[in-house]
């Protein structure tokens, strides 16, 4: 009985997240031919998605808290809390940016290979900082959303941005690498 | 005032940083065999959904646990029989994500003509299942872990859980994949 309500519960979910991971994927395909022309730009990949992923559930999660503890709400969205998680949000996604971009540098470098290292670091802030932005407004739209209709954002936030996340970050990634590579 | 942006960036840096060295050498191993990677583009569709699917599927075994350690009815034990049913039924619905995704996986390819190299369905999802059931198995045993580990420290595992699993399968995705397309002979 257990069995049966678990995975009748979790596995549609589980299965349209994989759904989006096979847009972001098809979108990696797609980069086929920038992987070959920038050197390095494979690297940073994962990180960028594992660091979108990390800042943007724990901005959902704070904003779930933040609704249980009464500080925020349907009528009172933007305010000066909300404005400080956000502001950490985006310099936290700017500082860890850079930091991938130097540790892709540091041990590609140690393993022979040479990327130009203000194209990577170019590249992954530019991803960084734009999958932030529309990460962060799209977290506030579902919240408010969810708000609206009276549901618990703990129990929508996650999948939602798991799914969309993904797909968001790869494209940016995407833009990004394409954009520094038609500039530099 | 509860949040402040110089607190939420000071608690986030040192786990992000941790988990982003291991993301890098995961990238490290892609580019290493970026080559194979290239030769059989399907692949590299796959490694997002592989990973995805660890993680979620390692990050609800994790939620369940949490809450089973909060009210009780889950107890610190490794022989306590809750927590095996939870495990056995994760790897189950990972298995089953697994071989549907695969098959979705395998015909986006085909009609997006990203299969250059011969490769069949069957040895296609052949693969992919042996990678998923390895890699879910792991990233289970590591989300009871972290869950027992600190929920017993006094942690919340609700807050630990989800970075360390996702970090994890993120690696061992990578790890597996091509341990299995080197025992099935793909792209060497």
């Amino acid at each position: 009985m257990l069995a049966k309500e678990m995975v009748k519960q979790s596995l549609p979910l589980i299965i349209l997240c994989g759904i989006g991971a096979i847009i972001a994927g098809s979108t990696l395909g797609a980069m086929k031919d920038l992987i070959i022309e920038i050197p390095g730009l494979i690297v940073i990949i994962p990180a960028i998605i594992a660091m979108r992923g990390n800042i943007s559930t724990a901005f959902g999660s704070r904003l779930g808290s933040a609704y249980h503890l009464g500080i925020i709400n349907a009528d009172n969205l933007w305010n000066e809390e909300l404005l400080e998680n956000i502001k950490g949000s985006l310099f936290l996604s700017f500082f860890v940016s850079i930091i991938i971009g130097i540790l892709a540098y540091i041990t590609s470098f140690l393993l022979n290979v040479y990327p130009n290292p203000v194209k990577i670091i170019l590249i992954v802030l530019i991803a960084g900082v734009f999958s932030a932005i529309i990460l962060t407004l799209l977290t506030i739209g579902i919240i408010y959303l969810v708000f609206k209709r009276g549901y618990d954002p703990d129990n929508i936030t996650g999948p939602a941005l798991a799914t969309f996340g993904d797909i968001i970050t790869m494209l940016c990634i995407f833009g990004s690498a394409l954009l520094v590579e038609v500039m530099l | 005032m509860i949040y402040s942006w110089k607190k939420i960036v000071k608690h986030g840096l040192p786990l992000l940083t941790i988990t982003l060295l291991i993301e890098v050498f995961a990238g490290q191993i892609l580019q290493g065999k970026q080559d194979a990677l290239l030769m059989f583009p399907i692949f590299l569709i796959s490694i997002p959904v592989i990973n995805s699917v660890s993680g979620n599927v390692g990050s609800v075994l994790g939620a369940r646990l949490a809450s089973g350690l909060h009210v009780g009815y889950i107890t610190l034990s490794i022989r306590d029989k809750e927590m095996h049913d939870n495990l056995l039924i994760s790897v189950l619905i990972g298995i089953i994500t697994y071989l549907i995704l695969a098959i979705v996986i395998y015909f986006i390819a085909v009609f997006g003509n990203l299969i250059t190299e011969d490769i069949a369905l069957i040895e296609f999802i052949a693969i992919i299942i042996l990678t998923g059931f390895l890699l879910i198995s792991i990233v289970s045993i590591v989300s009871v872990l972290t869950a027992f580990i600190s929920f017993r420290r006094g942690l919340d595992p609700d807050d630990m859980v989800a970075p360390v699993v996702t970090t994890v399968g993120d690696f061992m995705g990578i790890v597996f994949l091509f341990i299995i397309l080197g025992i099935f002979g793909v792209g060497i």
